[in-house]
């Protein structure tokens, strides 16, 4: 416990650049997103019980409180941990790019805000005019 | 002398070298699969839309079928191994480590028979 709290304080003051931060948000994104998709392939195998069953399930993901969730949290993880993942994958497969890593960060928050936003804007529309 | 660490240490292993490379394939595939998994369901279709009627019409397709699948597959030992990386970080006592990590495997073995069961034997 104590161990788990000095490392804590040490995550948190500890002056990482760029990186430290990019890595922390890839780790936490991915771990959330591996527990969503825990339930969700058993949700998915319900389907083997017939539209009773499934559709009973549904009313769990039509909650207002869990589309929240999903847009705030698995759209936002997945989204975020994609972006930050194929920027991993150049610099690992084109190690020159190395050098410009702070740059592609940047650029990876610059598309991920892009893309993001408007579509975060539309789902978020919806649950408030029904559709 | 270089400046800067490599951006790419070497494995520790044979096994660690093709769980890096394997992270890395399964990255760019995802990308592609998971993210426009996501748009399609999320915005193209909306939550709200999406019913029992709905995927047993998508399964119709074997090309769907296919999609799901890689979506399963990938994604899950994608996640899986990722979460196998970060336990190893994290739990240090030896006997803590095999429990913890005998559940994730057992866990990964149930969801992918569980998901290609369905994906493969679902009738209308
Ligand atoms: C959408 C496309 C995705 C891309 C491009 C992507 C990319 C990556 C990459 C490159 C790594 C390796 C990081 C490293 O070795 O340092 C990684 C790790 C990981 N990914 Fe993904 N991933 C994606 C989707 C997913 C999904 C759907 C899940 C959940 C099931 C997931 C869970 C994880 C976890 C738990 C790790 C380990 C994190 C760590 O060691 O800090 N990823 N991802």
């Amino acid at each position: 416990m104590m161990a788990a709290i000095t490392n804590l304080f040490r995550a948190v003051t500890y002056r990482g650049q760029e990186g430290q931060i990019a890595w922390m948000l890839h780790r936490i994104a991915g771990v959330g997103v591996f527990v969503f998709l825990a339930g969700h392939i058993f949700d998915i195998f319900l389907m083997a019980f017939g539209p009773d069953v499934f559709d009973a399930l549904l009313f769990f993901y039509h909650q207002f409180f869990f589309k929240l969730l999903i847009i705030f949290g698995l759209y936002l993880g997945v989204l975020y941990h994609a972006l930050n993942g194929i920027r991993i994958v150049i610099i690992d497969f084109w190690p020159g790019m190395a050098k410009y890593q702070a740059r592609l960060w940047r650029i990876q928050l610059g598309i991920f805000v892009l893309a993001y936003i408007p579509s975060a804007t539309i789902m978020l529309s919806r649950m408030f005019d029904g559709s | 002398m270089q400046a800067t660490s490599p951006a790419r240490p070497r494995p520790a292993s044979n096994f660690e070298l093709y769980s890096w490379f394997f992270m890395r394939i399964s990255a760019i595939v995802l990308f592609v699969l998971a993210v426009f998994h996501l748009v399609y369901m999320h915005l193209v279709i909306g939550l709200d839309a999406i019913t029992f009627e709905v995927i047993a019409e998508r399964w119709q397709s074997a090309g769907w079928r296919l999609f799901d699948l890689f979506l399963l597959v990938f994604g899950w030992i994608h996640g899986a191994n990722g979460m196998r990386v970060v336990l190893d970080d994290y739990i240090h006592p030896q006997g803590w480590k095999v429990f913890v990590k005998s559940i994730l495997y057992v866990v990964t073995f149930v969801l992918i028979v569980l998901g290609a069961y369905i994906i493969f034997t679902f009738r209308m």
